[in-house]
């Protein structure tokens, strides 16, 4: 009984330390605003996560203003967005800034028929079922103050401005509450099972 | 054993605790709990498929190899992994639907204790060895001597595989070994009726009376059964009579279940003949003279001193048989597993000619107009054979697959000493069983999920199919082979003709089905494929009728002992599921025990033996010992202990080895007069405690319901009425 309450305390000092840690202030917002949506105010601290190549979304969507979806072509028809295929990427940088060593490492890894080991920055526990397909559709193709062409500023929801990042870092904190409130914002189903199936 | 102090009302009240606890926290865990970051590895596609979408399942179809149904199947593939299995609706064996042992088929797959590489018997011990070298060795040793195969129930061109190789290694026998298998029923059928595998139509019945048959758990085709059984118990409701010493699954759902005295179910059907002749008219027609006189001196009285059932049971049964036309009778299980098995089938198949069945309830099934294809059905008979013929030095050479002998023969057969007389043994197999231990050479196979195959299903309706397997993922263990592949090769290098076309068993499977089809199209093909299964031309059969052989005759000394019933359960089936955690983890149908074996003892046993539930008992036969606890429960005959077959290894992996015992070691050798079937209700044994006790690991530990309406009930004699009267 006592290891439970002692436990119990632990994990309540946990979430205050951990908020005052990773929690910057809230009237910081990560991102470009959805029309036509309660859009999240909450931001986050991630970790840099080094990656087997130094991929520059800012390059790609923010500079060259390619959507999200051109490459995360999975998002739109599947609970997960999935990374692009390598013959997705050689498609470009069999032509394109061949020169540069990131693109090389890439072509070295086609060449040998070996898909990067990526590292995954934005991992919900197992028990969570998340579908990018469903949010999409509700904040993209369903919604009529938004152009489909805007497809980050709808990503940006969870996973912050990406078009400003190299590798991708965690910018929110995508706890249950944060689920949650978004939920309650925008009138989205709260049934445990919608996600805990 | 030493009890934690922590019981299950302290774990509730903890677990509330805690809860509180996280409620408190709120819905903004810890992100370091459960939230990672850059822990995992998330790997892309090099260049996919145009129809691989991650996180979106793709089904293919293929055939459960889990027993000799053949069952349909449906496994999801995702990122190249199958995550689940269902039935093939197509399928005209399952419907859509797959027991309990399909479903687990995939930790068989995934299995950790899977043989990863080939081994090779080196100084007294197997120690890994390359495919070219394992292959080598087989080849030198087997151009020398007797060849022989043991496997379980093959069929299709696997058959047709393995038997082209015992043709070029010069063997002569294959030995098919099966444990759980209908035997003696069919070959009653085959003598009496002239068709070994009769159409059994359960649904058109409004009566089954079944002796020992567990048509839901175990008997030929269990998932087909369920479905025609739910046919069968939609209104107007049929009545369901189970005839058995030790409840089965069939026998937990039937109307009336009748504990009766093992090896007594022949008297039985005699009784239940001579009501229905003498109080109910029936004629009997085709019934010979000679068999009238042997039910004429089975009047139920006399009946219910044989089997210890009641005389007013035994015309109920009558009654209700009589009353309820058609109605089907069926013979299996326990009630053929014992000396005069072949008895209880053939008075069985005389009940439905008394009853007019044949032709209503049981009508003829179709035979292959490809006989090299079908089923080589396994019998216990053939694992006898096996340990007489390797013991008497018949044997040089043998190559084991789908069966595992050493771990199925009683001791009594001397397995073990006539299996070391064997000069030569090879074992294919993906698991390292007690058999695959004794072997000089071990094969690794693929899973059944890995592999290609054809089956013929141990039972169909109607038209015959020919299902087919096919890979569903790559290989887990990729140093492993497919069964075809492994003796494709093996029978080239061994000199067979007419093979040298083909690289592999796919290329084999598929200019053989192309052949067989008369169609070389890709598009068909892979129609089959999609299909999981293909129609094959079949003839059909005549059903007629000639008296069996009925014995009655049980040689019963009252010696005090009681009758060893070894009783068998979908699940861990003939202990091919003990290495299956899920099948561990799910609870008995009967006495709803996990991960244990246990003996089932009747009350009034126990109480005058001095047995509580969970003690610790020994069960002594004249060839052997084992210690389990007692189960003690009211479905059993009192002078009968039951224990379930199907654990107790000594190898096959961490789940299987060490957990409970087989009560098939302690047979006492005794078989079917007619069909040679190993008996597995005619050993006598002693039990006596063994001084300890420790709870079971059981769900549902009460048999009441305190009031609390759990199931809903009405009076017998409410039920009677809604049932005709039986």
């Amino acid at each position: 009984m006592v290891v439970v309450l002692v436990g119990a305390i632990i994990v309540i000092a946990a979430q205050i330390l951990d908020q005052k840690l990773h929690y910057t202030s809230t009237d910081v917002v990560p991102g470009p605003i959805v029309p036509g949506t309660q859009y999240p105010d909450e931001a986050f601290t991630g970790i840099d996560v080094p990656q087997p190549i130094d991929f520059s979304h800012k390059i790609h969507a923010g500079d060259n203003e390619i959507n999200c979806m051109f490459c995360h072509t999975y998002a739109r028809r599947s609970k997960v967005s999935g990374i692009p295929p390598l013959s997705k990427c050689m498609g470009c940088h069999t032509v394109i800034a061949t020169e540069k060593p990131e693109i090389q490492k890439l072509t070295a890894m086609w060449e040998k028929g070996e898909s990067p080991q990526w590292n995954k920055v934005h991992d919900l526990p197992d028990f969570v079922h998340f579908t990018h397909q469903r949010h999409l559709k509700r904040f993209l193709f369903d919604n009529q103050e938004l152009d489909v062409s805007d497809a980050k500023r709808v990503c940006s929801m969870c996973h912050g401005d990406i078009a400003e990042m190299t590798v991708a870092k965690k910018s929110r904190p995508l706890t249950m509450g944060f689920c949650i409130r978004c939920h309650e914002a925008n009138e989205g189903p709260s049934d445990c099972t919608k996600c805990h199936k | 054993m030493n009890q934690s102090k922590l019981d299950r009302r302290q774990f509730l009240k903890g677990l509330g605790l805690g809860g509180a606890g996280v409620a408190l926290a709120g819905c903004d865990l810890p992100s370091y709990v459960t939230l990672e970051q850059g822990e995992e590895n998330v790997i892309s596609y090099l260049a996919p498929n145009e129809y691989v979408i991650p996180g979106v399942g793709v089904w293919y179809a293929s055939t459960c190899v889990g027993c000799s149904a053949g069952c349909g199947i449906h496994g999801r593939v995702r990122e190249g992994r199958v995550l689940k299995l269902e039935g093939n609706p197509d399928s005209g064996v399952n419907m859509g639907r797959l027991c309990q042992m399909g479903q687990a088929a995939l930790q068989h797959h995934f299995n950790p204790d899977r043989i990863a590489n080939p081994m090779v018997r080196k100084n007294g011990a197997l120690v890994e060895a390359s495919w070219d070298e394992a292959i080598a060795l087989i080849n030198e040793k087997s151009k020398s001597g007797k060849a022989a195969w043991v496997t379980g129930t093959i069929s299709g061109h696997q058959r047709v595989m393995a038997q082209t190789h015992l043709g070029a290694i010069g063997g002569s026998r294959h030995y098919a070994v099966e444990q759980i298998n209908a035997n003696v029923w069919k070959t009653a059928c085959k003598d009496i009726i002239n068709d070994p595998n009769p159409e059994i139509h359960l649904e058109k019945a409004k009566v089954i009376f079944s002796l020992g048959a567990d048509f839901l758990g175990t008997f030929i085709s269990p998932v087909h059964f369920a479905a025609s059984y739910a046919e069968f118990r939609t209104p107007p409701r049929g009545t369901l009579i189970q005839a058995e010493p030790a409840m089965s699954l069939t026998g937990g759902n039937a109307d009336h279940w009748v504990g009766i005295k093992p090896g007594s179910e022949t008297a039985l059907a005699l009784g239940v003949a001579n009501a229905l002749m003498n109080n109910h008219g029936v004629a009997g027609n085709g019934i010979s003279n000679a068999t009238k006189t042997l039910i004429n001196k089975h009047d139920p009285e006399t009946v219910a001193g044989i089997c210890a059932v009641p005389v007013g049971r035994i015309e109920k049964i009558a009654a209700s048989l009589a009353a309820n036309s058609p109605s089907l009778v069926l013979a299996g299980g326990s009630a053929t597993g014992n000396a005069n098995g072949y008895s209880a089938a053939a008075a069985a198949l005389m009940l439905n000619q008394m009853l007019g069945n044949i032709g209503t309830t049981i009508t003829a099934g179709r035979e292959l107009a490809y006989p090299q294809l079908d089923l080589v059905e396994g019998n216990s008979a053939n694992l006898k054979d096996l340990a007489i013929d390797a013991n008497e030095g018949k044997i040089d050479v043998l190559f084991v697959s789908g069966a595992n002998p050493l771990f199925l023969a009683p001791k009594s057969l001397k397995m073990l000493e006539g299996w070391n007389k064997v000069g030569f043994k090879v074992v294919l197999s993906s698991m390292l069983d007690e058999t695959a231990e004794a072997a000089d050479v071990v094969l690794p196979l693929a899973s059944s999920l890995e592999d290609w195959g054809s089956h013929i299903p141990s039972y169909a309706k109607g038209t015959r199919n020919l299902a087919l397997q096919q890979p569903l993922m790559e290989p887990v263990f990729p140093n492993t082979r497919g069964f075809g592949d492994v003796v494709l090769a093996l029978a080239k290098d061994a000199g067979a003709p007419g093979l040298d076309d083909y690289d592999d068993y796919y290329g084999y499977l598929r200019s053989a089905i192309s052949a067989l089809k008369k169609t070389d199209s890709e598009k068909e093909w892979n129609g089959f494929l999609m299909a999981g299964q293909t129609q094959i031309p079949s003839l059909g059969r005549k059903l007629s009728y000639s008296d069996g052989k009925i014995t009655p005759t049980m040689n019963d000394s009252d010696d005090g002992n009681l009758t060893l019933i070894a009783s068998a359960r979908m699940g861990m089936w003939d202990g091919r599921g003990a290495n299956l955690p899920w099948l561990q983890e799910s609870p008995d149908q009967i006495s709803k025990v996990v991960w244990d074996s246990w003996a089932e003892l009747h009350p009034k046993t126990a109480k005058s033996l001095g047995i509580k539930d969970g003690d610790y008992i020994n069960i002594k036969s004249a060839s052997g010992e084992v210690t389990t606890r007692a189960f003690i429960y009211k479905g059993i005959h009192p002078g009968a202990i039951a224990v379930p077959i199907g654990r107790g290894h000594s190898a096959l992996g961490r789940y299987a080895k060490d957990n409970g015992v087989n009560p098939l070691s302690i047979l006492n050798g005794a078989s079917d007069s007619k069909t040679g079937e190993i008996a597995t209700t005619a050993t006598k044994v002693s039990v006596k405690s063994a001084g300890k006790n420790k709870q079971m690991a059981k769900l549902m530990e009460i048999d009441r319901q305190h009031g609390r309406k759990l199931v809903a009930t009405i009076s017998a004699d409410k039920q009677r009425r809604t049932e005709g009267g039986a």
